[in-house]
């Protein structure tokens, strides 16, 4: 028998390494979140899809509203706290992660970031591990800003499950392009499962959110014609 | 946010067909059914029904963490008043039983927290607390070792089994077992009981519940993929 | 008025129960029940036994015992209500029963409910008479009709080591280190209750195991109580 791949799993369901083995001839076997080792067998340990990608890769696809951070995403986060030399950005994790001033584009001893606490950051793990506090960083590795930092003029920052968030990203995922066509706005996800947007007044902004928390569990055809719907409500509001 | 709603059709007609005292009572849960949080899910055996919610992995007060696991804190209320020792020990009867099941040290310095409410107890309110908790965590896709379900079994006066008993079959039982097992071994994880019986009593109760247990798992990964499968 | 107290030691450990009684005063039509309904046993665990019980109000442990030992007075069958009542729909005894842990060092319930039948087993009650006039109450004390006590439970627990390990009557440490924990209430060839609040999962076989010794065992407990209450000079 074959692994799932594509069903429904739930922690205590149990696969041995020759029926992973059996969907391709991967030397090795590589196991992502949700799946555990034990002895020679394989165990689920939280309720998902089982998803597979060559070469042997292997993880459970499941919906969190709770971010777990995990190293290189990126993610949207609030300034809580000003300690010494470091923000202290609260990005939904268990903990509060850290953010160095001198991690911004251009940043140096003597020429600080204007980071105030009540800021929106748009950021990437540099440190997530379970043992350690997490720490986020506004540049890349050339120390290049890439889009991130302080996020400002306004907009609205709502919260998402981060299965909605990790729709929004995929490449598959129309809803943005479809919104694109008939609004103009600026648009950060982050993976944790907050979503900035900014559009022209501020109907359209909640136009905007509405249609994006509505379209969790809609396919391609009905987000099209969610859009359709919205852009029509949003021209007659404005008309008034 | 969307709640997803999964009735256990079969069982329900079974039931009012025979009227068997051997199935389990109509099996009904809304996974997700509150926003604010992490977890959340409605469950109701026949008429009982309870909600539980689950916060986490959180961030944990300074004074509980634990450097190698998360803390794991269950919260039960009752349906009216201040909780007294009896929810007491059923607060630290489900407390032990989940633990145990969660992967607690995938998150250390965190906390994971469950919250159960009484919402009706007509009968089996502990097995249909437990369930719910389980069925909490599942929704908040907390790591988990094993699910745990939990079944009632009553003894009657006239030595006759009810499995899920209600409310006026408690009342009128001699004595009341909930069994609550594993999902991977069928191994036996609680036992409270109320009420005197015999040891071959036990053994029936347990086989019963065993089996009755199976399709309570069978209803958890009904509710989960039902959930999961409305974003494909 | 003659207060029975009783000590139960096991090893290292021992709890002191001690009886009060006084007389409740009910209006005409509640019936007996309500008494215990309002009389929960109270388990005390102070300082005084163990550095790990803080003072204040009874933590969580004391809380859970005392609806423990309750469950089984009012499960086990081994009082009579009726035979508290004094004057039906008027007057009952009622039994105040404290537990007091002096020495702390785990295996509490054991503990906690061999004191507790033995003081049962103990308890003498005096003759009332109502004046049905006056409606004054006069105890009798030179006259004592023992308490009525149809069963003596007895309970036995065990703990699981490293998933696969049992051990009987554990220590203090030994409960620390414990992965979790099985109690059965045995009286004659009946179980009472089996409690085993979660912990690791266990099999059929091992649970068997439990309820086997703790069969054997309440038989010769049962009788060592009835043996020390022989030797007790009234």
């Amino acid at each position: 028998m074959a692994a799932p791949i594509g069903n429904v799993v739930i922690p205590g369901d149990i696969f041995s390494f020759t029926q992973l083995k059996s969907t391709d001839d991967a030397k090795k076997i590589l196991l992502g979140p949700g799946l555990k080792e034990n002895d020679l067998e394989i165990k689920v340990i939280r309720p998902g899809i089982l998803r597979y990608r060559k070469p042997g890769v292997y993880w459970v696809d499941c919906h969190h509203k709770r971010y777990i951070p995990s190293k290189g995403e990126s993610v949207i986060g609030i300034v809580n706290q000003k300690v010494g030399d470091i923000f202290r950005v609260d990005i939904g994790g268990s903990e509060q992660a850290s953010l160095s001033y001198l991690s911004f584009e251009g940043a140096t001893k003597r020429n600080r970031p204007d980071v105030k606490v009540g800021d929106i950051i748009y950021a990437k793990l540099l440190v997530a591990n379970k043992d350690m506090e997490p720490e986020i960083v506004c540049i890349d590795s050339y120390g290049r800003s890439s889009g991130m930092g302080v996020i400002r003029n306004g907009g609205f920052l709502f919260h998402t499950s981060l299965n909605l968030a990790r729709k929004l990203l995929n490449p598959q995922c129309i809803l943005l392009k479809t919104l694109g066509n008939r609004f103009q706005f600026e648009i950060t996800v982050g993976i944790n499962g907050r979503v900035w947007v900014k559009a022209h007044s501020d109907i359209q902004t909640i136009a905007i959110v509405n249609a994006i928390v509505a379209s969790e569990y809609k396919d391609n055809d009905q987000i099209k014609e969610m859009c359709k719907r919205i852009s029509k409500a949003v021209s007659r509001m404005e008309v008034d | 946010m969307a709640s997803f709603t999964v009735v256990k059709q079969e069982e329900f007609e079974a039931q009012q067909e025979k009227g068997s005292a051997h199935v389990l009572r109509c099996l009904t849960s809304g996974l997700s059914c509150l926003t604010r949080q992490d977890g959340s899910v409605s469950l109701s055996q026949g008429d009982t029904t309870s909600i539980a919610v689950v916060y986490g992995p959180a961030e944990v007060r300074i004074n509980k963490e634990q450097i190698d696991k998360a803390t794991v804190e269950v919260i039960f209320r009752p349906k009216v008043g201040l909780s007294r020792p009896e929810h007491r020990k059923q607060e630290r009867i489900m407390r032990n039983t989940l633990e145990p099941a969660i992967e607690a040290h995938l998150h250390p310095r965190s906390s994971i927290s469950i919250i159960i409410q009484e919402t009706e107890d007509l009968g089996s309110n502990l097995a249909c607390c437990i369930n719910s908790a389980c069925l909490a965590l599942l929704d908040a896709a907390i790591n988990m070792n094993y699910m745990v379900a939990a079944v009632s079994v009553a003894v009657k006066e006239n030595e006759d089994m009810v499995l899920d008993p209600s409310k006026q079959v408690e009342k009128e039982a001699k004595s009341i077992i909930t069994y609550v097992f594993d999902s991977v071994n069928y191994q036996i994880v609680t036992i409270a009981s109320t009420g005197s019986f015999s040891r071959v009593q036990h053994m029936e109760a347990l086989k019963l519940a065993r089996e009755a247990s199976k399709s309570v798992f069978q209803f958890y990964r009904e509710s989960v993929a039902k959930k999961l499968l409305m974003s494909e | 008025m003659f207060e029975p107290a009783t000590e139960a030691k096991l090893a290292d450990h021992c709890t002191l129960c001690v009886h009060r009684r006084g007389i409740l005063t009910g209006q005409a039509g509640q019936y007996n029940h309500y008494v215990w309904d309002k009389s929960i046993p109270n388990v005390e665990l102070s300082p005084l036994c163990s550095p790990n019980f803080r003072p204040g109000p009874p933590g969580e442990q004391a809380q859970v015992l005392s609806q423990n030992m309750d469950d089984l007075l009012k499960t086990s069958g081994c009082i009579n209500f009726e035979d508290l009542c004094i004057c039906p729909g008027k007057l009952s005894w009622v039994l105040h029963i404290s537990l007091v842990c002096l020495d702390y060092d785990g295996n509490i319930m054991d503990a906690c409910v061999l004191a507790l039948v033995a003081a049962l087993k103990n308890t003498c009650l005096p003759a009332v008479t109502v004046d049905e006039e006056t409606g004054d109450i006069k105890t009798d004390p030179t006259t004592h009709t023992p308490l009525s006590v149809a069963c003596c439970p007895v309970s036995t627990s065990f703990i699981v080591f490293d998933n696969n390990i049992l051990l009987v009557d554990p220590t203090n440490e030994e409960e620390k280190l414990a992965t979790g924990a099985v109690t059965v209430v045995a009286e004659g060839s009946n179980l009472v209750s089996i409690y085993k609040p979660g912990g690791t999962p266990l099999r059929d076989d091992q649970i068997e195991d439990c309820i086997d010794r703790a069969l054997e065992r309440s038989l010769e407990a049962a009788r060592l109580i009835d043996d020390t209450l022989c030797s007790i000079d009234r």
